[in-house]
C-alpha cells in the first residue's frame, strides 16, 4: 500500500452517506409497501377498474288482481367514461357532436363530461334514448371512444295517472338524500328513489341491487377485457289490496264529476284492506322517471297535484254525520224510534229559524223516516233532545279527530265539534250549535278516510281496523318476505237494536230515499247521501255505503267525495255505485265491469325484462 | 469489514462480490423493463436493444477489466479530447429527441455520448486531481477541476442535457472531497451551486402562488431575473450589503478578514446570475418538474400524476409483490417512464418489499465493493477513480430512488444497470470494468 496522503476518514464519510440514504429509503419503503400497502392496493385496483353500474329493476307492484301497476321496462343510456378523450379540446369537440342528435344543450355536456373526466367516474349523458337518435348515437360512438350506449331497467307505470297518491314517484336524489346514502353501495350518484307514497316507503324492498360491468382498462381509457359481470338482483314485488277494476272505477268516477275534484275510499270492512284510494286531480308519475327533478318533470306553469285528498282533505260532514248522530239519539234511550217529529220544513230555536233542507217540509216522521229522507227537523229534534254531549261522544267513539292510521303520510285528523271541544277553547255553547252539530254542520271536519271508516264501522258492527293496503311482499326469488293482516283498532259498542235500526234506515235511504242512484241488483246497499254546505263556494257532495249480498257479510265499504258536488246523491253516489259493482263483480256475475283506465292493459305478473348484456362493452383489445 | 484494509493475502484478478451483484442487477433490471414493457407500441424495439446492450455492455466490461486502467492515465488528453468531439458532434450531427439534441442515430441503434462522457470526465479529473495532489488544499485547484468540467457543462446545457449536469457535478464535488480538497472551498463551491439552484426555485414558489405579487418587494425580485439592468441593481446591492456589514464587523472589532465578505458577495452574485442563466435555459418541462417537486398537487394529471401513480404502484405491491408480469399500475401504463426513470416502480409493485430490499441491498453491496476497490488500489489515480465511480453510482442511487419516495425532485435521472437505455447500460458497465481493473491491479508487482 502506497502513501496516497488521503485522509481515510473523508472515505469513511462517504460510505457512511451510502448507508444512510439506503437505511432512510428502507425506512420510507417499510412505510409504503407494509404499513400502507392495504390503501395503495386499493387505489391501484380502482385505477383499473371502471365499472358500468345498471340499474336493476325496482320490485313491481301489482294489484290484488295481479294487475302491475308499476314495473320495470328497458331503456337506453347514453354513457361517457373517461378514457382516451380527456383533454379540453376532445371533451369540446365531443360535447359539440353530440349535443345536436341529444337535443341537449352544449355547454351543459361540456360540463357534465370534464366533471366526469376529472372525477375518473363514468357518467350518464342521456337516458331513455328514442330509437331514432340511436343511429346516429352509435356512428358518434365509433368516433368518440369515451362514448357508450348501455341498456338498463327503468320504472315505467303502465297506466300513466293511476293509484297516484298511494303509489308515489320515484326520482333523482336530491344533496341530502345523497349525503345519507352515500356510503351506501347500493346507491350511486344518479341512482332513483321513491320520492313520495309508496315508492319511499318501501324503498328498501322495492330497491333491488345494481348489476355492473367491471372493465379493466389502462391508463388512457381503452378496455382490456372485461374482468366481471355481476347480474342485477330485481327488487321484491309488493301486492296490494287494491283491487284495479274498483280503482279504475274509482278514478273514472272522480274523473267525470262536475268538479273533477274529490276522493274515494273503499274498505273491506271484515279487514280493513283498502280496496279503493283515489284522489283527483292526480298526475302521470311517469314524468318524473327521466327528468333530473320533480320541477323539470312538469309542463310549465304548473304545480304538483301532490294534495291527497282522501287523507288531507278536511270538509264539513253534512248529513253522513246523521249516522253518528243516529247513534247518539237511539243510545241516549231519550228518543224511542217510533217517536213522530213533525217537520214543516223549519225549525224555530226561539233566537233563530232552522231550514230543513226540504222546503215543503216532510211532515211526520219517526227515525227510520227520518234518516231515510235525511230530515233535518228530526235530527234537530232528537238531537236537542239526546244532547250535544251524547253525540260528541259518539263522534270521538266514530274515531272523529284522530288519524285512521294508514301507513301514509301526512294524515289529517280533521275537527271534533261539540260542548267539551268548545270548553277546552273557553267559548260558550249555543243552542244553535247544537242544532248544526246535529246534522253535521258546524265545525266538524272529516276526512275521506274518516268517512270510510265511520261507514265501515256500521258494516262490521262497530270495528275499526287499521287500513292496510300492502297484502304481501315477494323476494324476487319467491320468498315472502312480509304479509299484511288485519289489526283491530278500536270498536264502537252500540246495542243490537241500534245497529238493526241503524241499518235499515241506511238501507231504505238507497232503497227509497235520498240515495236511490245507488241501488245494485243483486246486493243490498246501505248508504247515506250527504250535502256539506261550504261558505266558500259550492256545496260537496258525500256518499258514504256499504253492501252485502246474500246476508253475507260485507266484502265492501266505500266513502265518496266530490269537492263542490252541489249534491251528495247525483254527484257522489253513482261512484259510490261503480266502485261496489267493480268489487262484487263476481258475486253479482257482472259480465262487463269497468275496463281499467289505459288501452295498454298489460297481462298479469309481467316479467322483469330480462336484458341482455349492454352491447357497450367495447370490442376486446388485442394486447 | 468493508473498512479493515485487506492486506493482499487474496490474489483473485476479478471481485467477484461486485461482479455478482451486477449480473443480479441486471438480471433484475432486465426482467423489469420486459414487464413493463409489452404494452408499449415500441416493445419489439426496446427489447431488441436491451438484448443488443447487454452483450455489448458485457464486452465493454471485460476489455476495460482487461486493459490497465493507467493507460487513462498517460493518454489522458486524448480521452478528454474524444469526450469533448462526442459532445460537439452530437450539437451539429445529432438528432432531436424529446426536445434534446443527445443522439448519434446509427443504423440499428442511437447512442447518447452524454453517458460516455461522464465516465470519460472522472477519468479526466481522476489525472488532474493525481497530478495536483501536492496542492490540493489550494482554491485554484478547485477551480482547475471545475474549470475542466465547464466545457463539458456547457456542451451539456446546449442540448440540453439538465440530468447529466445533475449527475456529473456532484460526481465532481465527491472525487474532490475523496481526493482531500479543502472543506472551505468546497463549500463556497456547494454554496455556488446551491444560490444557482435557489433563485430558480424561489422564482417557480412565486409562479405557483401568483398572490405573492401584490407585495411590492416580492414583485421586484420577481422580475429580477428580466433584464440586465435589473440583475445589476440586485448585484450592487447585494455588494453595498457586504460592504455595509463588513464596515459593521470591523465598527464592533470582530476579527473578521475582509476577504469573507468579498467572497460571500461573489459567491451570491455568481449563483445568481447562473441562477438566471438556468431559469432562462429551463424549458417548460422542466421548469414544471420543479413546480411539482414543490407542490405536488398542483398538477393532477402531469408530472404529480406520475409520481403519485408511481408511489401507488410501490405501494400496491405489498411484502410480496403481484408477481411478475402481473403489476397493473405499470402494465396498464399508469406509471410513466416505467421502463426508464420509474423502473423501481416496476420493480416495487411485481416483486414487493421484498425486491426492494434486494436490489438495495445489492446496489449498497455494489458501491462497498467499488470503494474496497479504491482502498485497496495501488496508486492514487486507481484511487480517484474507483471514487469517482463510487461517487457516480451513489448519486444514481439517491437521487433515483429519492425522487420515487419523495426526497428529490422528479429529475428523468435513470438507475443505472435496471432502467432500459442501451448506452447508459454498456457506459455503466464499463464503469464498472474500469472499477474491476483497478482492484485486479491492486499489486503493484502483476
Amino acid at each position: 500500500m502506497i502513501d496516497r496522503q488521503i485522509p481515510q476518514e473523508r472515505l469513511q464519510l462517504l460510505w457512511v452517506l451510502a448507508y444512510g440514504a439506503a437505511l432512510l429509503f428502507l425506512i420510507r419503503l417499510v412505510n409504503l409497501q407494509v404499513l400502507d400497502s392495504a390503501r395503495y392496493l386499493e387505489i391501484a385496483e380502482k385505477n383499473r377498474t371502471q365499472i358500468i353500474a345498471q340499474a336493476a329493476p325496482r320490485g313491481r307492484i301489482f294489484s290484488s288482481d295481479e294487475v302491475a301497476l308499476a314495473t320495470s321496462k328497458p331503456s337506453f343510456s347514453l354513457i361517457y367514461f373517461p378514457g382516451q378523450s380527456r383533454t379540453n379540446a376532445e371533451i369540446e369537440r365531443m360535447a359539440r357532436a353530440l349535443a345536436r342528435p341529444l337535443g341537449a344543450d352544449y355547454e351543459d355536456l361540456r360540463a357534465a363530461i370534464s366533471r366526469a373526466a376529472a372525477r375518473e367516474k363514468p357518467v350518464r349523458l342521456a337516458e331513455n334514448l328514442p330509437p331514432k337518435i340511436m343511429l346516429a348515437l352509435s356512428e358518434l360512438k365509433a368516433v368518440y371512444p369515451g362514448i357508450d350506449i348501455i341498456v338498463e331497467a327503468r320504472r315505467f307505470y303502465p297506466f300513466g295517472a293511476y293509484l297516484t297518491h298511494m303509489m308515489g314517484y320515484i326520482g333523482r336524489m336530491d344533496a341530502k338524500e345523497w349525503a345519507a346514502r352515500s356510503k351506501d353501495k347500493n346507491y350511486s350518484m344518479d341512482s332513483r328513489l321513491g320520492k313520495t307514497g309508496l315508492e319511499k316507503m318501501y324503498e328498501k324492498e322495492l330497491r333491488g341491487k345494481d348489476g355492473g360491468i367491471y372493465l379493466e382498462v389502462d391508463s388512457r381509457g381503452k378496455v382490456n377485457k372485461v374482468l366481471e359481470s355481476r347480474k342485477w338482483v330485481p327488487g321484491a314485488d309488493i301486492f296490494l289490496t287494491i283491487d284495479s277494476k274498483a280503482q279504475a272505477a274509482a278514478e273514472e268516477g272522480l274523473k267525470k264529476s262536475i268538479s273533477g275534484k274529490g276522493a274515494v275510499v273503499a274498505l273491506d270492512p271484515r279487514t280493513g284492506a283498502v280496496l279503493a284510494f283515489a284522489s283527483a286531480p292526480d298526475y302521470d308519475p311517469n314524468m318524473f322517471v327521466l327528468s333530473g327533478s320533480e320541477k323539470e318533470g312538469l309542463p310549465a306553469g304548473k304545480t304538483l297535484p301532490e294534495f291527497n285528498v282522501a287523507l288531507q282533505g278536511t270538509y264539513p260532514p253534512g248529513s253522513i254525520f246523521k249516522i253518528i248522530t243516529a247513534a247518539a239519539i237511539l243510545e241516549s234511550g231519550r228518543v224511542k224510534p217510533e217517536e213522530k217529529v213533525f217537520c214543516p220544513g223549519y225549525y224555530d230555536a226561539g233566537s233563530r229559524v232552522f231550514k230543513c233542507w226540504e222546503k215543503k217540509g216532510h211532515g211526520l216522521m219517526n227515525f227510520v223516516e227520518g234518516l231515510t229522507n235525511s230530515c233535518d227537523v228530526y235530527f234537530y229534534v232528537s238531537g236537542q233532545r239526546a244532547g250535544a254531549l251524547n253525540i260528541e261522544k259518539y263522534a270521538r267513539a266514530f274515531r272523529l279527530g284522530q288519524t285512521s292510521g294508514i301507513a301514509l303520510p301526512d294524515e289529517k285528523q280533521g275537527n271534533v265539534f261539540g260542548p267539551s271541544a268548545r270548553a277546552a277553547k273557553k267559548s260558550y255553547w249555543f243552542i244553535g250549535d247544537t242544532l248544526n252539530l246535529s246534522i253535521g254542520q258546524g265545525e266538524t271536519l272529516m276526512t275521506p278516510m274518516q268517512a270510510a271508516g265511520e261507514i265501515t264501522a256500521v258494516a262490521n258492527g262497530g270495528i275499526f281496523h287499521r287500513p292496510y293496503y300492502v297484502d304481501r311482499i315477494v323476494k324476487s326469488d319467491g320468498q315472502l318476505l312480509y304479509k299484511g293482516g288485519q289489526q283491530t283498532l278500536g270498536r264502537v259498542e252500540l246495542k243490537p237494536e241500534t245497529w238493526a235500526l241503524m241499518r235499515e234506515g241506511l238501507r231504505s235511504v238507497v232503497s227509497e230515499g235520498t240515495g236511490q242512484i245507488a241501488k245494485i241488483k243483486g246486493a243490498e246497499i246501505y248508504g247515506k247521501t250527504g250535502t256539506a254546505q261550504n261558505p266558500q263556494g259550492k256545496d260537496h257532495a258525500w256518499f258514504v255505503a256499504y253492501a252485502t249480498v246474500n246476508n253475507e257479510p260485507s266484502k265492501v265499504a266505500v266513502a265518496v267525495l266530490v269537492e263542490h258536488g252541489m249534491h251528495g246523491a247525483s254527484a257522489a253516489a253513482p261512484i259510490a255505485k261503480a266502485v261496489i259493482e267493480a268489487v262484487l263483480r263476481e258475486d253479482l256475475k257482472i259480465k262487463n265491469a269497468p275496463a281499467v283506465p289505459a288501452s295498454t292493459a298489460v297481462p298479469a305478473a309481467v316479467q322483469a325484462p330480462q336484458l341482455p348484456l349492454p352491447s357497450a362493452v367495447p370490442a376486446r383489445r388485442a394486447i | 469489514m468493508i473498512f479493515t484494509p485487506q492486506t493482499g493475502l487474496k490474489k483473485s484478478r476479478m471481485d467477484w462480490a461486485l461482479l455478482l451483484a451486477v449480473l443480479v442487477l441486471l438480471a433484475v433490471g432486465t426482467i423489469a423493463v420486459f414487464s413493463s414493457v409489452v404494452v408499449l407500441p415500441q416493445q419489439a424495439r426496446i427489447i431488441r436493444v436491451q438484448l443488443m446492450a447487454i452483450p455489448l455492455g458485457l464486452l465493454a466490461f471485460s476489455i476495460a477489466w482487461s486493459l490497465n486502467y493507467q493507460i487513462y492515465q498517460d493518454q489522458w488528453k486524448y480521452v478528454y479530447g474524444i469526450l469533448l468531439a462526442m459532445l460537439v458532434g452530437v450539437l451539429i450531427f445529432g438528432v432531436v429527441d424529446k426536445g434534446a439534441r443527445s443522439w448519434y442515430r446509427l443504423p440499428f441503434f442511437s447512442i447518447q455520448p452524454s453517458e460516455f462522457a461522464r465516465v470519460g470526465l472522472i477519468l479526466v479529473l481522476a489525472n488532474f486531481l493525481d497530478k495536483r495532489i501536492g496542492k490540493i488544499r489550494e482554491l485554484q485547484t478547485v477551480l482547475g477541476a471545475f474549470a475542466l468540467c465547464l466545457p463539458v457543462f456547457f456542451l451539456l446545457i446546449k442540448q440540453p442535457d439538465f440530468s447529466a449536469i445533475l449527475i456529473t457535478f456532484p460526481v465532481a464535488l465527491i472525487m474532490l472531497f475523496a481526493s482531500g480538497a479543502s472543506v472551505f472551498h468546497l463549500s463556497i463551491i456547494l454554496g455556488y451551486a446551491f444560490i444557482s439552484a435557489l433563485f430558480p426555485i424561489l422564482w417557480s414558489i412565486i409562479n405557483l402562488n401568483p398572490e405573492l405579487l401584490d407585495s411590492s418587494l416580492v414583485s421586484y425580485f420577481y422580475h429580477l431575473s428580466d433584464s440586465w439592468l435589473s440583475a445589476l441593481t440586485f448585484v450592487a446591492a447585494v455588494a453595498a450589503c457586504g460592504w455595509g456589514l463588513w464596515r459593521l464587523s470591523v465598527k464592533l472589532y470582530a476579527n473578521v478578514t475582509g476577504v469573507y465578505f468579498a467572497g460571500a458577495v461573489l459567491v451570491i452574485t455568481l449563483g445568481f446570475f447562473s441562477g438566471m442563466l438556468v431559469k432562462n435555459q429551463m424549458k417548460d418541462y422542466q421548469q414544471k418538474r420543479l413546480e411539482v417537486f414543490l407542490s405536488p398537487e398542483t398538477d393532477p394529471r402531469g408530472a404529480g400524476y406520475n409520481l403519485l401513480q408511481a408511489r401507488i404502484a410501490i405501494g400496491s405491491g405489498g411484502i410480496l409483490g403481484r408477481g411478475v408480469f402481473s403489476g397493473t399500475q405499470s402494465r396498464l401504463g399508469f406509471v410513466p417512464e416505467r421502463h426508464t426513470d420509474f423502473i423501481l416502480a416496476v420493480v416495487g409493485e411485481e416483486l414487493g418489499f421484498w425486491g426492494m430490499l434486494l436490489v438495495t441491498g445489492l446496489y449498497v453491496l455494489m458501491m462497498g465493493r467499488i470503494m474496497q476497490g479504491a482502498r485497496l488500489a495501488r496508486d492514487r489515480f486507481g484511487y480517484l477513480v474507483n471514487c469517482g465511480i463510487f461517487g457516480m453510482f451513489l448519486v444514481y442511487f439517491c437521487i433515483n430512488f429519492g425522487m420515487l419516495l419523495g426526497f428529490a425532485p422528479v429529475a428523468g435521472v435513470p438507475l443505472p444497470l435496471l432502467s432500459y437505455g442501451g448506452s447508459n447500460l454498456v457506459a455503466t458497465l464499463a464503469a464498472i470494468g474500469i472499477a474491476e481493473s483497478v482492484y485486479a491491479r491492486r499489486y503493484a508487482l502483476v
